[in-house]
């Protein structure tokens, strides 16, 4: 099985952890891209927003687990063809969360960017956009190493 | 082409013109937002859709440069289970009546 192993900073990454934690409670009971097909049957769009919110909820607590206690002992975070596509999905979903909640003050062509003046911004909006950025950074790390899996899987 | 999971849905049979003209066909449309990456999206595409690397490319830069793109088009049933499974990935889709038919 492939795997690969990234070695964090925990000084870096540990703080950013609340920020990540606290956007997904939010996602709790929100799906990150909101369903935009208005001519569903009721229930039949039920069902669909029930299903979406399960899977978004398991995403993100395959995502969290990556940094359990053992992260904190040695910063390693591990992912394999099993919890790859979880965590590149609920990388997006925690992204998509950041920019509805904390990052709506950003022009949308700074977030494609990412080219901000982060001493600029205020504190809870600089940790959130590293958040950001951080997610973005582990979602890429994933497809260039394990997208042929996620994508035969 | 890869599997789609949508409750409710199986993979429908090959679609025939007629059968096409008979049902009306729709089409499943991407719209562009600014958090998702494009390597994401063309993986996403590749993955759903089965496309190839250029083809899934040239759609994500069609949804990046155009704000929408038409990723697929055929029965109503398919295409509302595209849908979900681009929805399961954190894309925003919707089905559009596809007037070539």
């Amino acid at each position: 099985m492939k795997r690969i192993e990234v070695k964090l900073s925990l000084p870096v990454v540990a703080p950013l952890l609340d920020v990540i934690r606290e956007s997904s409670g939010e996602l709790e009971l929100s799906l990150a891209a909101p369903l935009t097909i208005s001519d569903l049957d009721a229930d039949f769009h039920g069902a669909w927003v029930d299903e979406l919110l399960t899977a978004q909820n398991d995403e993100v607590r395959t995502l969290l687990a990556l940094f359990d206690g053992e992260f904190f002992s040695d910063g390693v975070i591990a992912i394999d063809e099993k919890n790859a596509e979880p965590i590149v999905r609920a990388c997006a979903a925690v992204r998509l969360g950041l920019r509805a909640r904390q990052l709506h003050s950003l022009k949308e062509e700074t977030l494609e960017s990412g080219d901000v003046a982060l001493a600029k911004l205020a504190e809870p909006v600089r940790r959130a956009f590293l958040c950001y950025l951080f997610l973005a950074t582990l979602q890429e790390l994933i497809i260039q190493h394990l997208d042929a899996s996620i994508i035969e899987s | 082409m890869t599997s789609v999971q949508a409750k409710g849905h199986t993979a429908p049979a090959p679609i025939s013109e007629t059968e096409l003209a008979l049902q009306g066909g729709w089409r499943v449309v991407v719209l562009n937002d600014p958090v998702n990456l494009m390597s994401y999206v063309v993986m996403v595409f590749r993955k759903v859709f089965g496309y190839e690397e250029a083809r899934a490319r040239r759609l994500m830069l069609e949804v990046h440069e155009q704000g929408r793109s038409v990723v697929w088009s055929g029965l109503r049933e398919k295409a509302e289970a595209y849908a979900f499974t681009l929805q399961q990935w954190h894309l925003t889709a919707i089905l559009e009546p596809d007037e070539a038919h």
